[in-house]
């Protein structure tokens, strides 16, 4: 009996707190995602470039003594401008095609690949560690948890909240919301759509790269890690139905917790190819995804 | 105008203008073989490896790239992992070549067999989707399979499979050493032209034309009493052989394989080539590999990151080039050959 406990308090638990951490970094991704394409119809390929892009601008702000804190808010700002440019300049050119479900996708893996090959030319091929910015852990239920991950999750959540509480109870959520309910409708009653799209990819790859300023003390920073995040946030943003908030938090929550419960029964290397198989049963079972519900019909 | 009975007139105008538009492709076919044996007419006598090896990757990238076109510009399937048959058919004919024995025929027989098998399977899964999941499940499927080549030791881990052998290969009448970088191109040129023969034939007959349906609109194909299903099935199996009999094709010309081949540098790279030479018209899947690997190969002399420039070249295509190369000179050798049948 003492046996099992001990399993669950010094095994099980640790595993469980650090999905959750992961978990709520993989959702702050997948929310930007999901209403880009909620919105715009667009898979945005470079998504995870847009997430290495914060993490690479964070170390950068911070060699000229930026603090941590300010890079919180510093990053995402820095970003919008962007993101707000890559639609107007790149994805509206084509969004009016008939095709453009294919074209927007293909010019955001264009734009992914340059991304990519920047962050090489600019900070070189090779891995860079920021030092973590809340050192020390806290001991919680008899188990050392690292302050770091503690303040990741409680941060990820307010964001997840605010993130909701702007997409359902702002008057830009509500006209986001209109838009993808139905734009031409919504454009007749004054609603500036096309800036509400430029707007809200740009809100979508800030929330990628503040994701990318927070898990970089965790996972490192070098030039191919948005490829290997993507994934996860695109299983995250099908199982959860694309467009659906709710969703991404359930998926996100889900499927880093197959994740991390999973590596302790079967080697790490095949928790990937069990979140796919979540991801691809789910497309057969349930297209729409879990909670079914497109932006702007919930 | 009764237009479930069009005149005669039109269907032929319609047929003509497709016949045409064929004819016009072929002619590249034809050029480009042309070019091909003039290249190795200049380069033999140099006694040259380099280009000769380049251009044989080019060649092998091709084949590729036709299966990308195939699922794309025929069948409107958009496959973002086509790396993964390309490295199944490199990691196949390198584990025969190695540990069953030094043959040609042998290593291309097991890899179309394998591929075959694989294709199923993942079109099965794959399949099920449509538009933008169905790019969204061959990326993930082919992230999956190269994560776990990387992880497994009997495949070589991270440093894939080395030293393997050089072979003949035989045809009945001669031999070709693949360690002769001319006649290794040759073979391979062949290989790949024939390739493009079959499948350019191939999308003329019935099954080709059902294809184009799918394309078009696939709901109405099973009004008209086809089972669109099964033809995208026939089209992806098929363009799993195609990637898989380029690929294997790969360990013969650099002697090893890795996990990066399966990566999604190279299935992005077949659909950047596929866009840049001309969606939907195959013959520009094999002008466009040369184009993309003789241009990473000439600004890699200068610089490693040749990626943003064909990043930059491949937004452009897409934004302002929409038809590729072949979509832009085709129409120009079809005037030629309309105007050459009406006045001979």
């Amino acid at each position: 009996m003492g046996g099992a406990v001990d399993y669950i308090q010094f095994v099980f638990m640790p595993q469980v707190f650090n999905g959750l951490t992961i978990g709520v970094a993989v959702i702050l991704m997948a929310l930007g995602l999901t209403i880009i394409f909620g919105l715009l119809d667009v898979i945005n390929m470079a998504h995870g470039e847009f997430y290495a892009l914060g993490a690479y601008l964070g170390i950068t702000l911070a060699s000229h003594g930026v603090g941590f804190w300010l890079l919180l808010i510093a990053v995402p700002l820095v970003l919008l401008p962007l993101g707000y440019g890559s639609d107007r300049l790149l994805i509206q050119r084509v969004f009016h095609q008939k095709d453009r479900h294919m074209l927007t996708l293909l010019l955001t893996f264009g734009l992914a690949i340059i991304m990519e090959d920047m962050f090489k030319l600019a900070y070189g091929p090779n891995t860079i560690r920021p030092e973590t910015p809340i050192s020390g852990g806290t001991e919680l239920f008899g188990n050392f948890f690292p302050s770091y991950r503690l303040f990741l999750m409680v941060f990820g959540t307010v964001t997840i909240a605010a993130v909701w509480l702007v997409v359902h109870r702002t008057r830009y959520g509500s006209m986001v919301r209109a838009a993808a309910f139905d734009k031409h409708m919504a454009s007749s009653l004054g609603v500036p759509v096309g800036k509400v799209y430029s707007a809200t990819f740009a809100f979508g790859v800030a929330l990628a790269g503040l994701s990318g300023v927070l898990l970089a003390p965790i996972y490192s920073v070098f030039p191919t890690m948005g490829k290997d995040f993507i994934l996860m946030a695109f299983a995250v943003v099908i199982v959860g139905g694309l467009g659906n908030i709710k969703g991404v938090v359930f998926a996100g929550l889900l499927l880093t917790q197959v994740q991390a419960i999973s590596s302790l029964y079967i080697s790490p290397v095949w928790a990937d190819p069990l979140v796919f198989a979540i991801m691809v049963l789910v497309l057969m079972v349930r297209p729409q995804g879990i909670l079914g519900g497109k932006l702007g019909h919930a | 105008m009764d237009t479930l009975n069009p005149p005669l007139s039109i269907l032929q105008a319609v047929r003509r203008r497709d016949h045409i538009a064929h004819n016009a492709w072929q002619v590249f076919a034809f050029l480009f073989i042309g070019l091909a044996l003039a290249f190795t007419l200049v380069a033999a006598p140099s006694g040259d490896t380099f280009y000769f090896r380049l251009a044989t990757e080019a060649l092998i990238y091709s084949g590729l790239a036709m299966s990308v076109d195939l699922l794309l510009g025929f069948t409107g399937l958009l496959s973002l992992g086509q790396a993964l048959f390309f490295g199944l058919g490199a990691y196949t004919s390198a584990l025969v070549l190695k540990h069953v024995g030094p043959s040609f025929w042998t290593a291309m027989a097991v890899t179309l067999l394998v591929s075959t098998a694989v294709g199923i399977v993942g079109g099965f899964i794959a399949i099920r989707a449509r538009g933008v999941y169905f790019a969204l499940i061959t990326f993930g499927m082919a992230q999956v399979v190269s994560k776990i080549v990387y992880n497994t030791r009997e495949l070589g881990a991270s440093d894939g499979i080395m030293g393997i052998p050089v072979i003949q290969a035989n045809f009945l009448l001669f031999k070709v050493d693949t360690a002769q970088a001319p006649a290794f191109f040759l073979t391979v040129l062949a290989m790949t032209m024939g390739l493009y023969f079959c499948i350019a034939y191939l999308l003329r007959t019935p099954f080709g034309r059902t294809l184009g349906a799918v394309r078009n609109n696939e709901c109405r194909v099973p009004f008209l009493g086809y089972n669109p299903q099964l033809y995208k099935m026939l089209a992806y199996v098929l363009a799993a052989d195609m990637a898989a009999f380029s690929g294997a094709l790969y360990p013969m010309l650099r002697g090893f394989v890795s996990p990066e081949l399966m990566y999604f540098a190279v299935s992005g790279d077949a659909v950047i080539t596929v866009v840049i030479g001309g969606l939907g018209t195959l013959i520009g899947a094999i002008y466009g590999s040369v184009i993309l690997t003789g241009l990473k190969s000439a600004i890699g002399t200068y610089t490693g990151h040749y990626q943003i420039v064909i990043g930059v070249l491949f937004m452009l295509s897409v934004i302002a080039f929409p038809k590729g190369l072949m979509g832009y000179l085709s129409p120009l050798v079809e005037k030629w050959l309309a105007g050459r049948r009406e006045n001979p």
